[in-house]
């Protein structure tokens, strides 16, 4: 291979375009990567970007269209072809072994790790590799006691040490507390000092975009809307490209009179799966009216919690009040019955039923109502109509109530699952990463939902990684750092610096600045 | 793929009507009988004869069809016995186990009356019909134990239903051999027979009493899955315990009553066959052979995807294929296990098509 220069075309992509029934995934795309730069792939759910990471690391073969790397033609049978070419890919859920060291997990699946295994060959060579990009970990570590920002960085060494020289990366910063983002986004700029070019595809995380890459290539329902230089780029300008339309990111906080307590929670402890201790003794109240906030990176005990509170899981100690009553071993369906109603964080698998219509979705928050079922029979007639309404209400793009859910994107199914549970007029609403995954614009509904709901008098208690959101919407925020609460701040005058702080377990002020 | 010209390619489906549902599965019988066509080749004998011989024989026979509709109303109640837990993606293998508790519990009900001593004049109008409901208690009472199990500590419904199949098994031999209280005077390890006045009414060979019990529950069933609440927490449980737990429906409920209702219907599977048929009315000493029978259920089952309706024609073809097949074994000097055969690559053409649900074969012609 010969020497790569800075500005380099490594990567070429040539009319790439591929159908699925009823859709066209990505319709003649045409872009290309150079040595040394960082080239974001925006765009919304739905857009596209999944299909063309995927025909670009040989997970999928396109219909149609040529790629290029470093000026052959390839043609992709496997990622295996993708790796051996020099392409990277950092997924979005990691995908080590978290039982093996550091070490092992970078060895592993390298042409090199045969029978027998030169560890200490090995570990020389990558701790070299650390140096250059000043990035300290101990390579003897199990993976599972680093944090996500370590694992991260730990699949990227795993990428260079194969010898990447292009990186693709899906959502890189999804993860990650704020102070882990920034470490990243320092590495990530000096490794295209060495002549890597790094391929980001984002979803909503703006600002990042506009902080650290040089091009930005928009999707817009498969195909390439905008090729634009940063530098002549806006953060309302790229979303208006994303979307289709203009958004706008001044939510309006409605002044809402906070009223009695709907919710106290008191000493709640709880386990996880795994039965390790997930939250410790958690004690704060969400009042009418008011929206409540945790911020925190997932998996520091946060879906426990709102397990704990939907009835869903037991807690280990402590009690919960609803609107004064003791509910803390009240079944879930007796916590919806009182008004308390929950959006899970995940949407498909929990929140909604891939196989069933839509009308029959909504029955999951109908169908212990006597007013829809009579004598144990459902009268359907009703629950369509109900849900023809919601579609209409809540702007649910769908031809008809009897679509099945699986086949409404993420934003769709999201307002669905909205409108399921709103309509049941709770008087708590839990709401677990309502916006995870979401683009702009439905983000954007959902937001502007809850404080409707606010206004409505219900008491909410939003979870959510994404700073800004709680910081926009919260009368109260608690940051959330392995189990615990690290404080509870007013949410009008909260610092941004303080609570990413001590949502990254931080108990001193700002850190990194 | 490429074909003279064409390519040949593989698309994946979002979906399959009814009638594409009927056409594969039709596909699927004929391709299954031609491949059993060497098989009779390999005998000597002309397929077209064979296959004439044992439809004849199963469907047009007047000792024949009776035969096939007892057999297809006992495979379609073990049938109903699989698709009840497995509309809420519980496995029950357990069907013959199931049936015999519940053939028991219907003959403990006769037994009771006196009927293994005298019983000639019983009255059948109250003693049949509380035979049927003590076949569906037994049977639901076997069911419950992996129901309970299931739902309470989550173990493996697949692996308790299997082992009580076999309890269930030595349940009946302890009964019915030499010294058990239900064995019969012949004394050659059969159950006792029910005296005339308690056995179920027959036409032309057919039991019409639990076949209309059988069409009836069919369309019941259906209408529990299509239209009910209790149809809906199973369907939504069955597709995804997470988000049925999530909607406030308790597994344990589920696990509980789907393998309660499997159990009772798996209860009067072994009422219907061992309590009505014509020259049986007692618990033969092959019992066993029967409670094998019970597994044409499972793949009655799976090909009929959990409908009930569809499960009738099902039923019946292969309540067919056990008589007509056995019968052509004998009628043409076939060797022995000619009718498994047949079922078994019917089983797997059946399900061998059923990659035709989700994918569609298209041509295309080379630009």
């Amino acid at each position: 291979m010969t020497e790569i220069k800075h500005g380099d075309i490594v990567l070429q992509a040539r009319g790439i375009t591929k159908r699925y029934p009823g859709l066209v995934a990505n319709d003649h795309i045409d872009f290309e990567i150079r040595a040394g730069e960082i080239h974001a792939i925006l765009g919304e759910n739905g857009a596209g970007k999944t299909t063309l990471m995927s025909i670009l690391f040989g997970l999928t073969r396109p219909d149609e269209g040529e790629i290029f790397v470093f000026g052959k033609k390839v043609n992709f049978r496997s990622p295996l072809d993708a790796i051996d070419l020099g392409i990277g890919m950092v997924h979005q859920t990691r995908k080590l072994i978290s039982a093996h060291s550091v070490l092992e997990n970078i060895l592993l699946g390298h042409p090199r790790a045969g029978a027998i295994l030169d560890l200490k060959k090995t570990a020389e060579e990558v701790k070299a590799l650390c140096d250059v990009y000043g990035y300290k970990i101990d390579l003897n570590t199990k993976v599972w006691h680093l944090s996500e920002g370590e694992k991260q960085m730990v699949e990227i060494l795993k990428a260079l040490y194969r010898g990447a020289k292009i990186l693709i990366m899906d959502e890189p910063t999804s993860a990650l507390a704020p102070p882990e983002t920034k470490k990243l986004l320092e590495t990530i700029q000096l490794m295209t000092k060495n002549e890597l070019a790094i391929v980001p595809f984002i979803t909503h995380k703006l600002p990042i975009v506009l902080s650290v890459s040089q091009r930005v290539t928009v999707l817009r329902r498969g195909k390439i809307v905008a090729r634009l230089n940063t530098a002549d780029a806006t953060e309302q300008s790229l979303a208006m490209e994303m979307v289709g339309r203009e958004v706008i990111f001044n939510l309006e906080r409605p002044d809402v009179k906070i009223g009695k307590p709907v919710l106290q929670v008191e000493n709640v402890s709880a386990y996880d799966d795994k039965e390790y201790w997930a939250t410790r003794n958690i004690s704060f109240e969400v009042r009418e009216g008011e929206i409540f906030g945790i911020a925190g990176v997932s998996g520091n005990g946060q879906q426990p919690l709102a397990e704990v509170l939907a009835g869903l899981r037991k807690a280990s100690t402590g009690r919960v009040l609803f609107r004064g009553k003791d509910v803390t071993n009240l079944s879930s369906l007796e916590r919806w019955k009182r008004g308390i109603g929950y959006i899970p964080s995940e949407q498909r698998a929990v929140g909604s039923i891939g196989e069933f219509s839509l009308v029959e979705n909504l029955l999951m928050s109908y169908y212990y109502d006597d007013l829809f079922v009579k004598w144990g029979m459902i009268d359907a007639k009703k629950v369509r109509q109900l849900t023809q309404e919601l579609i209409e209400e809540y702007g649910v793009a769908t031809p008809s109530p009897d679509v099945k859910a699986r086949n409404l994107s993420g934003g769709n199914l999201q307002k669905m699952i909205l409108a399921r549970v709103f309509s049941r007029k709770p008087r708590l609403i839990i709401a677990n990463l309502p916006t995870q995954g979401l683009d702009v614009g439905a983000m954007e509904f959902v937001q502007n939902k809850l404080l409707e709901e606010k206004k409505a008098g219900a008491g909410i208690l939003l979870i959510s990684e994404d700073l800004d959101e709680v910081m926009a919407l919260s009368d109260r925020i608690a940051p959330m750092y392995e189990g615990e609460f690290m404080d509870i701040l007013p949410g009008g005058s909260a610092q941004r610096e303080t609570v990413g702080a001590l949502m990254a377990g931080h108990k001193e002020k700002a850190v990194g600045a | 793929m490429k074909l003279a010209g064409y390519t040949l390619k593989l698309e994946k489906k979002a979906s399959f009507t009814g009638l594409e549902a009927i056409v594969i599965s039709v596909v699927a019988i004929l391709v299954a009988l031609f491949l059993v066509g060497f098989i009779f080749l390999q005998a000597g004998v002309d397929p077209a004869k064979g296959y004439q011989a044992m439809f004849t024989y199963a469907f047009a026979n007047p000792f024949g069809a009776p035969l096939t509709i007892n057999r297809a109303v006992f495979i379609l109640l073990s049938t109903f016995a699989f698709i009840v837990p497995i509309r809420a993606g519980l496995w029950n293998i357990g069907m013959s186990g199931q049936l015999y508790f519940g053939a028991l519990t219907a003959f403990g009900v006769a037994y009771v009356f006196g009927a293994r001593t005298s019983g000639a004049n019983l009255s059948g109008a109250i003693v049949i019909p509380l035979m049927i409901v003590g076949g569906a208690i037994g049977g639901g009472l076997a069911g419950a134990i992996p129901g309970v199990l299931k739902g309470k500590f989550n173990t493996n419904e697949i692996v308790v239903t299997m082992m009580l199949n076999f309890i269930g098994y030595w349940v009946v031999a302890h009964m019915i051999k030499e010294g058990g209280p239900f064995m019969g005077s012949g004394g050659e390890g059969e159950g006792f027979k029910l005296p005339a006045s308690i056995q179920a009414p027959i036409v032309s060979g057919v039991s019409v009493l639990t076949l209309v019990i059988a069409l009836l529950l069919a369309v019941l069933l259906y209408v529990l899955f299509t239209r009910t609440r209790l149809g809906y927490q199973i369907r939504a449980f069955g597709l995804s315990p997470a988000a049925a737990r999530y909607a406030g429906i308790s597994p344990f409920q589920i696990a509980l009553i789907t393998f309660v209702i499997g159990g009772a219907l798996a209860g009067l599977a072994g009422y219907h066959y061992f309590g009505t048929t014509p020259n049986l009315n007692q618990i033969p000493k092959n019992y066993g052979d029967f409670g094998d029978m019970a597994f044409y259920g499972i793949i009655c089952g799976l090909i009929s995807q959990g409908n009930p309706l569809a499960a009738i024609p099902l039923a019946l073809l292969f309540g067919g294929l056990t008589s007509g097949g056995r019968y052509v074994q004998g009628k043409l000097h076939l060797s022995y296990g000619i009718d498994y055969a047949l079922l078994g690559v019917l089983m797997i053409t059946l399900v061998a098509f059923q990659f035709f649900f989700r994918y569609r074969v298209v041509f295309k012609k080379e630009s």
